[in-house]
C-alpha cells in the first residue's frame, strides 16, 4: 500500500474519532516518513486548538527560600520547585508565593504523596491545604514516579485542584513510547491534567557524547503523544530543557503549548530579542498563532 | 517560461512532475505551501536524484588559516582588524600537526579559508600549498572561496584565472562557495561585504574555477536584511551558473549566526532554516547534493533536514571558529553523525569533495577517539607569530612590526 493511501486511510479513521491500531501504532512508531507523522499529527492538534499556539512565562522559586518580589511583573505562573519536607513546608512555600498575584504551581505529585505517607487521603488533605494556601495546580505527574496515578489525580481533583503536566523524566527507547501508551490508558476526570510534555527531561541535562534521543526521535515522539493521548488536551514542549528550535519543530508534529519561557529577561539574548519576542517570532515563524497563557492555562491577552 | 504566479496546488504537481520552478513559483511554494508539504516535495526530488537512500558525509577539517581581515563584513564575529592583538595567523608547523590530528581520524582534507590579511601575499598560499602536498601527497586541499582569490588578485596585481592557476600549480584541489553570502547587489551592500566580492564576481570567480577544471561548492548565508525574493534571486543565480558550467558538487545554505557581530539581531528559527533547504532542493535542480547546516542548526534539525532534501551531513569538521565565534557551538564526530543517519533511514557513506564514495564509516573499521568538543585555530592568549612568516614582505605597518628581528 502506498504512503498516501496508508495516510489518507489514518487520516480518514482519525478525523471520524478513531483510536490507532496497534498495527498502525508499530508502523508509525519506527516510521522515518515525517510528512506522514506530522501530517497526521498537526490534523489532530489543528482539529483541537486549531492555529493558537500557548505559551507562559514561569518563575521558579525553589521550596526552601520562597521569594517573589523581584520577578513579579513578569510571570505568568509561579512554580515552586524541589522536594517538600513536610505538607507544612510546602504550603508555607506557597502562602508566600501567592502575594504575588499570579496563578501559582508546585511539587510533583509523587513527593506530595510521599510526604503524605503515601497514603492517598492525606495526599488529598495535603493537597486541601495547598490550595487553601493559594496553589492553582499541581506542578507535574511523573509518569516514571507515579505507578499509581489515577487515585492520586483523583485526590487532585477531590482537592479541588488540577495537574498542570503529565512529564516523562528519563526514559529510553521503546520505553519513551510505552510512557505514552501508559498515559493514553488513564481514565482521567474531564480538565484533570492540563498538559502531557513527552520528551523525556533528563535527555536536555546530558553529557556531550551521551546517545540522545535525535531529531527524528524527538518529533516522532511528540506526533504519538498527540495522536494517542485524546485523554489530555495540550501537547506541551519545553522552552528552556529543549531550546527554541526543537520547540518551535516540535509545534509542526502536535505541540501545542510552550512551557517555561523564562520570566526574567536575562539579556543573554541581546538587547533586540527579549524571550517574549523571539517565543512569538518562532510560534509565528512554525505558521501559528502566539497566546501567551498564565499557569491555569488561560489566556492573559483577554 | 512564463513567471505569473500559480497556485500552490499547480505549482507542486509541477514540481513533482519534473518541472523546473520559476522565481514567481518558487516564491508561491515558500509563502504557501506548508512546512510539510514543502518538505515532502524536497524528500521526493532527493529521492530521485539519491534513489540509493546513500547520505555521505566527509572527515575533514575546517582550518581557519588567519582572522586577520580588512573586509569587515557586518555579519562577521570572526575577523580581527590589522594589528590587534587577537588578530593570528597559524605557521607551517601547526598545520601540519592539524593534518596529523586530521589523518588520525580518518580526514583526507582540509577545508581552508580565512580572513582578508594584507601581509599574507600570494607567495605565502603557495608555499603552504607546496609544503602540505610535499608531506601529504594525497592530502586535499579544498581551499580560499571567490573572496580570498579576489582579495589576492587585488593584492598581486594579477588577474584572477591566473591566481587559481598558480594556486592549482601549487596544490589547490577545489574552492569552497563560501562568501557568496545572498547573491544580490543591494543585500551585499548592506551587509558591507559588496566590496570584497559583488554578485557578479563571486559568480566570475567560480566560472573560472569551472573552466579551469576545479569542482567548487556554494553557500547561502540567509537571515540578515535580505527579501525573500532576495533569496530566490540567490538560487537562481546559483542555477544558470551551474547550467552554464556544472561545477557546483553542492549547495549549503546556514542561517546569520548574530551573536557578536556588529550587524546583531536574531537568527531566522529552526522551520524557517527546513523550509529554505526544502526550497533550495526544489529550485536547484541541477545541483546534485545539498549539505545539512548542523553546525548552526543543531544535532537535531540538522538530522530533520535529511527529510527536507538534504543528502549530505556535511564534515565531521573537527576544528570550527568562524561560526563559532558568533556563538554557534554543535559539536558532532563521525559516530554521532553516522548513529543520525541511520536513524533517519539512510545508509551512512564517507565521501570526498568531489562526492565520490569512499567507503564505510571509519568508526565501523577501527577504534577512533570519540571527540565531543569542537577544536579551535588558536589556543586563547597564544599571540605566537609562525617563524616562517619573516620570509614573507608584510604591507601593513603592523605587520611589519611583528615581523621586525627582535
Ligand atoms: S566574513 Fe570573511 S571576509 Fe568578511 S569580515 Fe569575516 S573574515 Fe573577513
Amino acid at each position: 500500500m502506498s504512503d498516501e493511501v496508508v495516510l489518507e486511510e489514518l487520516r480518514a479513521g482519525l478525523a471520524a474519532g478513531g483510536r490507532l491500531d496497534d498495527e498502525q501504532l508499530r508502523v508509525l512508531a519506527s516510521t522515518t516518513d515525517l510528512f506522514l507523522l506530522g501530517t497526521l499529527a498537526d490534523d489532530v492538534r489543528r482539529a483541537r486548538h486549531s492555529e493558537a499556539t500557548t505559551f507562559v512565562r514561569v518563575a521558579k522559586v525553589p521550596v526552601q527560600r520562597p521569594a517573589w518580589r523581584e520577578i513579579k511583573g513578569q510571570a505568568r505562573e509561579i512554580r515552586v520547585t524541589g522536594v517538600p519536607e513536610s505538607p507544612e513546608e510546602a504550603e508555607a512555600a506557597v502562602r508566600v508565593v501567592a502575594g504575588a498575584g499570579v496563578p501559582v504551581t508546585g511539587f510533583a505529585l509523587h513527593d506530595l504523596l510521599a510526604v503524605s505517607g503515601g497514603d492517598t487521603a492525606a495526599l488529598e488533605r495535603s493537597l486541601t491545604g495547598l490550595r487553601a494556601a493559594g496553589l492553582s495546580a499541581v506542578s507535574e505527574l511523573v509518569v516514571e514516579r507515579t505507578p499509581n496515578p489515577e487515585p492520586a489525580v483523583s485526590a487532585v481533583v477531590a482537592a479541588g485542584l488540577a495537574v498542570a503536566r503529565v512529564t516523562i523524566h528519563e526514559a529510553c527507547g521503546d520505553a519513551r513510547l510505552g510512557c505514552v501508551r501508559a498515559v493514553a490508558g488513564w481514565s482521567l476526570p474531564a480538565r484533570a491534567v492540563w498538559a502531557f510534555a513527552p520528551l523525556p527531561r533528563a535527555d536536555a541535562a546530558a553529557e556531550p557524547g551521551a546517545e540522545l534521543p535525535t531529531g527524528y526521535d524527538d518529533v516522532r515522539q511528540v506526533a504519538l503523544a498527540r495522536l494517542l493521548v485524546d485523554n489530555i488536551d495540550s501537547i506541551q514542549v519545553d522552552w528552556a530543557l529543549h531550546g527554541a528550535k526543537l520547540a518551535q519543530v516540535a509545534l509542526m508534529f502536535g505541540a501545542d503549548d510552550i512551557d517555561a519561557l523564562p520570566a526574567v529577561d536575562t539579556g543573554k539574548l541581546g538587547p533586540r530579542r527579549t524571550p517574549l519576542e523571539e517565543v512569538r517570532r518562532n510560534i509565528r515563524a512554525a505558521s501559528f498563532v502566539p497566546v501567551e497563557r498564565d499557569g491555569c492555562f488561560e489566556d492573559v491577552t483577554r | 517560461m512564463t513567471e505569473n504566479p500559480r497556485g500552490v496546488d499547480a505549482v507542486a504537481r509541477k514540481v513533482s512532475g519534473g518541472g523546473r520552478l520559476n522565481r514567481a513559483e518558487a516564491l508561491t511554494l515558500y509563502e504557501q505551501a506548508s512546512t510539510h508539504l514543502l518538505g515532502r516535495l524536497a524528500g521526493e526530488a532527493r529521492a530521485c536524484r539519491h534513489p540509493s537512500g546513500i547520505v555521505t558525509y566527509i572527515i575533514d577539517r575546517n582550518v581557519n588559516y588567519t582572522n586577520v581581515c580588512v573586509a569587515r563584513c557586518n555579519f562577521c564575529a570572526f575577523y580581527r582588524p590589522v594589528g590587534s592583538d587577537e588578530g593570528y595567523v597559524v605557521g607551517f608547523d601547526e598545520l601540519f600537526r592539524k593534518i596529523d590530528e586530521t589523518i588520525a581520524v580518518g580526514g583526507e582534507q582540509l577545508l581552508l579559508q580565512g580572513g582578508h590579511n594584507p601581509d599574507l601575499p600570494l607567495e605565502w598560499y603557495e608555499d603552504l600549498f607546496r609544503a602540505v602536498k610535499a608531506r601529504y601527497p594525497s592530502f586535499r586541499l579544498h581551499a580560499l572561496s571567490p573572496p580570498e582569490i579576489i582579495h589576492l588578485s587585488h593584492l598581486s596585481q594579477l588577474d584572477v584565472p591566473l591566481i587559481i592557476r598558480r594556486l592549482m600549480d601549487a596544490g589547490l584541489d577545489s574552492i569552497p562557495g563560501g562568501g557568496a553570502e545572498i547573491l544580490v547587489d543591494r543585500v551585499r551592500r548592506e551587509l558591507n561585504c559588496y566590496s570584497k566580492a559583488s554578485t557578479d564576481e563571486w559568480l566570475s570567480v567560480m566560472r573560472d574555477a569551472h573552466r579551469a577544471g576545479l569542482r567548487t561548492t556554494v553557500t547561502m548565508m540567509y537571515g540578515t536584511v535580505e527579501h525573500l525574493d532576495e533569496r530566490i534571486e540567490h538560487l537562481m543565480r546559483v542555477r544558470e551558473l551551474q547550467d552554464e558550467t556544472g561545477g557546483f558538487t553542492a549547495f549549503i545554505a546556514w542561517s546569520f549566526q548574530p551573536s557578536n557581530t556588529k550587524r546583531g539581531g536574531t537568527e531566522a528559527t529552526g522551520v524557517e532554516y527546513l523550509r529554505t533547504l526544502a526550497l533550495a532542493r526544489l529550485v536547484l535542480d541541477n545541483v546534485e547534493n545539498l549539505q545539512a547546516s548542523w553546525v548552526t542548526q543543531g544535532g537535531k534539525v540538522g538530522q530533520l533536514s535529511l527529510s527536507y532534501g538534504a543528502n549530505d551531513m556535511g564534515s565531521v569538521m573537527i576544528e570550527e571558529n568562524v561560526v563559532r565565534a558568533a556563538g554557534a557551538t554543535f559539536c558532532m564526530d563521525e559516530l554521532e553523525i553516522v548513529r543520525n543517519i541511520e536513524n533517519a533511514g539512510f545508509i551512512p557513506k564517507r565521501r570526498n569533495m568531489h562526492y565520490d564514495v569512499l567507503g564505510d564509516p571509519i568508526v565501523r573499521q577501527r577504534d577512533v577517539p570519540r571527540m565531543t568538543t569542537l577544536a579551535e585555530a588558536r589556543a586563547a592568549g597564544d599571540h605566537s607569530v609562525p617563524k616562517e612568516l619573516v620570509q614573507y614582505r608584510a604591507r601593513t605597518p603592523a605587520g611589519k612590526r611583528a615581523r621586525a628581528p627582535r
